[in-house]
């Protein structure tokens, strides 16, 4: 087992003046289960693949443990990978794709045979062991893929999307059962989605990438607490935050007519009057049409156990340049008695409000 | 179906009868020209092959095996068939251990696309071409040698008579893996092309070496498309004709017999002799040239069964 | 903890000129280096053999075989630097032949296609019993070697009067060309999609209609493909041209090519040799420059499927 650390790790891409990684920074404890998650594009896979030895590291270092890696071939560095498409051999039956690896590490075929079995019966794939992966179904062959990850005993497992490929279900469940995997062997493990969701239940901590630029790294709770920038707080959380621009005046910042008192840190911290209020759906309180921000429901999207109202604010300027933001987002418990054309008034809830300078789009301190 | 009683499906039923009718008069003359110049002719040969007949002016006799019989003791027979079949495997070997060499190398490599287009052209010139063109590079006389021998005098070893009959059947075959080599480096590329990069990725990981990469990924994973190349390779070698006769031979007439293939056999047997046209005889040496491409192409198949991949 | 990284523009970095590899790659193992090598090697060699035929089509025998590597000197210090070119254009009938090659090769190309667009159309779209057997019976005809047809095809071109003959040539020419053509436009019409037809099919077009106004538009690359190919195979064609051909003024490039050779040889005349390889050889250079990558997958394509 070991830790992971990214040390101003860096890579660029031929014909590319922007680097796909900028200088990252980070480092993972051991037995961690880290989740890198961004946009398409956002240089998460290509931070996976650098860790795995697949590309190379332009400027920077990456260490396992005490071992510096940076230079070292895919195979010395004690990683183990689940590609998003498996990388299955087609030839080759799952005890034979399970057992790649270990036979090009010419380890003796008994122990091989035996190391198999054991990560087929951790994985339940025993039955399948004589099947070729066309044979197999979704599931199965992701469980294949992470067998062969697992029989390697390796310091880090680094998984790429590893559920894109499965239906909205299975990848429910699997995601669990991969969660708790990780949690028995200890592994410590860097996997990268683009889906939020995925990332928030199953890291212990989760890295947000943008534009090959670490945003935030932080518990799932912290992530979700305190985004430490506008990007973070839109990202993270579906619906998405209502993130209002307005303008501080004072010791508050209006948000249609609302007043949002503003700490003198956050004050002393603004770069200029252009301020972001931030508010998740779950932030507001509804009242009766009047009070607080009056607004019409545009759409009601009910969920059972919740409901969410798309709001249009009415008053005209909601914020003081008259920008209409995008609709307001608001959850109300499930089954609530809303239609569309309603009137309600939205306030928000005390400590629910997130405050980011619109110029740099950092979160303001409390 | 029962089910599909919808107006669509009655008006493409309807459909598919006039399709139906025509069928035939577009399949029709086609068929027609393929049946009168090729299947005839080869039904023609095989019945001409149990016959003694000198050719246009004499009358076949039917008699039997006996031509066969007859090819089985001819020093002219034996030598082609051996050649032939030593074009076939031999410059088989050579060509796909190349591009096998090639594919290994080429798969990561930059200007590879160049190269393999450089490499296939030889395939689109006229063999009668590239057999004079060779015969004049590989040409045997002393202070004006050619290219081939000009090379090796100018680092000091000894020219060698390349285009001696006892030394012509191995020159052939390197000039023919020379030329043949683009053309299945592409085949095998373009199937090496189409594994996914992930498996290679996997492969990496795991610490395997190029030679381990070939064996267990890349070998398998185009085991078809080697197979179906196979056949090609056979279909081709077994009618080479024009860079032997060119090469081995003084030009308009047969070369020496030691150099013969079934293809300049039959040539010589019928058209291209000097004596007595053997029509009878040329017959049956193609029948054995159709044959050995049937067993050959049924035993590679045979041997290269296994199921199909899908990725 | 959270790492809040908001770099404001730090003064623009170069980036490398090229990306590192990664890092397995790196480590050039001998045997790679070796491979590469001889690959570069064998493709250099492919290069020089092209760069001798070219020039020595400019020089005389003696240049030819004492300064194989050399520019041509003495034609073009004689002033007739296309002295070879001439001599094989008229003194060897090449002029003659080339005319009639291109005639020939363009004539039977295009009724090649003509012939088999439809069959293939035919044995795949027209959902007719048992097409695929009977594209499988057309297919075979790739496998036979033409030594097996040509002594009855002779003789029975000879009861009629077509040996020795362009019109004769021609027929043999685009009736051998089928199995390969038919068996290649099939690959194509397959791989069109159903919709456009059925499309064409509702709205009330007949299937003849549906078929040159719809499919054969489609299928043009596969079409120009054939055409192609089909053009290269003939021109080269050599042995039914020396069966079937036998009078100078009858004569293709390959056939002419084939009765200078022993001629040239005597004479010492390898100059005219060459220029005549070179006249054969450079055509298809030309259109292989133009038109590589179709050429390229139009001939490997029955091998990947």
């Amino acid at each position: 087992m070991a830790t992971v650390t990214f040390d101003g790790a860096t890579r660029y891409y031929a014909g590319s003046p922007v680097p796909a990684v900028d200088g990252l920074d980070l480092a993972v404890a051991d037995g961690e289960f880290l989740v890198l998650v961004g946009p398409s594009g956002c240089g998460k896979s290509t931070t996976l693949r650098m860790l795995a030895g697949l590309e190379g590291v332009d400027d920077g270092a990456i260490r396992i443990g005490e071992r510096d890696v940076t230079d070292l071939p895919p195979k010395d560095r004690d990683i183990a990978m689940v590609f998003q498409n498996y990388a299955l051999y087609p030839h080759m039956t799952v005890a034979d794709n399970i057992g790649f690896h270990l036979k090009i590490a010419k380890m003796p075929k008994a122990e091989r045979a035996a190391r198999v079995r054991e990560a087929a019966a951790l994985l339940d794939l025993e039955p399948y062991l004589d099947r070729k992966p066309a044979k197999l179904s979704g599931g199965q062959r992701q469980r294949v893929a992470m067998g062969r990850a697992i029989v390697r005993r390796p310091q880090v497992f680094c998984m790429d999307e590893p559920l894109s490929n499965l239906d909205a279900k299975l990848r429910v469940q699997t995601r669990a059962q991969i969660a708790s995997l990780q949690r028995r062997l200890g592994v410590t493990t860097i996997y990268v989605t683009h889906d939020q969701v995925e990332a928030m239940t199953m890291g212990d901590r989760v890295a947000v990438l943008k534009d090959g630029v670490l945003q935030q790294c932080d518990t799932p709770i912290g992530l979700f607490g305190r985004p430490a920038n506008l990007f973070v707080a839109g990202f993270i959380g579906s619906p998405a935050m209502n993130l209002i621009p307005t303008r501080a005046s004072g010791e508050s910042a209006d948000v249609g007519g609302t007043p949002i008192p503003l700490s003198p840190a956050a004050r002393a911290a603004l770069t200029s009057e252009n301020i972001v209020v931030g508010i998740r759906p779950e932030g507001w309180r509804t009242l009766p049409a009047g009070d607080g921000v009056t607004a019409t429901i545009e759409a009601v999207e009910e969920l059972g156990s919740d409901q969410y109202l798309y709001c249009s604010a009415d008053t005209p300027h909601l914020t003081p340049d008259g920008t209409a933001p995008q609709p307001i987002a608001v959850r109300a418990p499930g089954m609530s008695p809303w239609r569309r054309g309603d009137k309600l008034g939205l306030a928000p809830q005390p400590g629910a409000v997130h405050l980011f300078d619109a110029e740099t789009g950092a979160r303001l301190p409390d | 179906m029962p089910g599909s009683t919808d107006v669509g499906g009655r008006a493409s039923g309807a459909h598919l009868v006039r399709k139906k009718r025509l069928f035939f008069p577009f399949f029709l003359p086609a068929v027609t020209l393929y049946v009168v110049f090729l299947v005839v002719p080869t039904l023609a040969t095989v019945a001409l092959g149990f016959t003694s007949w000198a050719g246009a002016g004499d009358t076949p006799e039917f008699t039997g095996f006996a031509n066969y019989v007859e090819l089985l003791s001819s020093d002219a027979f034996r030598y082609s068939f051996l050649n032939t079949l030593l074009y076939i495997v031999a410059g088989g070997v050579g060509t796909f251990l190349l591009a096998f060499l090639f594919t290994m190398v080429l798969r990561d490599m930059r200007g590879g696309k160049l190269i393999r287009a450089i490499l296939f052209f030889p395939n689109i010139v006229a063999p009668v071409a590239l057999g004079m063109f060779f015969s004049i590079v590989l040409i045997y006389r002393p202070n004006r040698q050619g290219l081939a021998n000009h090379l090796l005098e100018s680092v000091g070893l000894d020219a060698v008579k390349f285009l001696q009959a006892e030394n012509v059947t191995w020159v052939v075959t390197g000039c023919l893996i020379w030329a043949s080599s683009g053309f299945y480096i592409t085949i095998l590329m373009a199937a090496v092309d189409r594994i996914p990069p992930y498996l290679y990725e996997d492969a990496d990981i795991a610490g395997a070496t190029p030679w381990q990469k070939f064996r267990h990924v890349t070998l398998p994973l185009t085991w078809d498309v080697i197979g179906v190349a196979g056949v090609l390779w056979t279909i081709g070698a077994v009618k080479i004709f024009e860079l032997v006769f060119v090469l081995a031979g003084p030009g308009t007439y047969s070369p020496p017999i030691r150099a013969w293939t079934l293809g300049v056999y039959v040539f010589d047997r019928s058209f291209g002799t000097q004596g007595t046209p053997e029509y009878g005889m040329a017959c049956a040496a193609a029948v054995v040239m159709i044959l050995l491409v049937s067993v050959l192409v049924v035993l590679l198949r045979r041997l290269m069964r296994r199921d199909t991949i899908q990725f | 903890m959270s790492t809040v990284d908001s770099r404001v523009s730090v003064a623009p970095r170069k980036p490398p000129r090229k990306p590192k590899p990664a890092p397995g790659s790196r480590g050039l193992s001998p045997l790679r280096v070796l491979g590469m090598a001889f690959v570069w090697l064998f493709t250099a060699v492919n290069l020089l053999v092209l760069y001798w035929l070219v020039s020595a089509a400019f020089k005389t025998p003696i240049e030819i075989f004492t300064k194989p590597f050399a520019l041509p000197a003495h034609w073009f210090e004689r002033g007739d630097p296309f002295r070879n070119f001439a001599y094989a254009w008229d003194n060897a009938g090449f002029g003659r032949a080339f005319l009639v090659t291109v005639v020939l090769v363009a004539v039977s190309s295009v009724v090649i296609v003509l012939v088999s667009a439809p069959a293939a159309y035919a044995l795949t779209r027209l959902g007719a019993r048992g097409a695929d057997g009977m594209t499988n019976f057309v297919a075979i005809g790739m496998g036979v070697p033409f030594q097996t047809v040509v002594i009855p095809l002779f003789i029975g071109m000879a009861e009629v009067n077509l040996t020795n003959d362009l019109f004769g040539m021609f027929l043999v020419y685009v009736a051998l060309s089928l199995p390969f053509t038919v068996f290649l436009l099939t690959g194509f019409f397959k791989s069109l999609p159903d919709e456009l037809e059925e499309a064409a099919a509702l709205d009330g077009a007949s299937p003849l209609r549906t078929f040159r106004t719809i499919m054969l538009p489609l299928a043009r690359g596969g079409l120009v493909t054939a055409l192609i190919l089909n053009a290269i195979g003939l021109w080269n064609e050599t042995l039914l041209a020396i069966v079937f051909l036998n009078e100078n003024a009858n004569f293709t490039l390959a056939r002419a090519l084939f009765a200078f050779n022993s001629a040239a040889s005597y004479q010492s005349e390898y100059g005219g040799l060459i220029a005549g390889v070179a006249i054969v050889v450079l055509p298809m250079l030309v259109l292989y420059l133009l038109l590589a990558r179709r050429i390229i997958t139009g001939l490997t394509l029955g091998a990947g499927k």
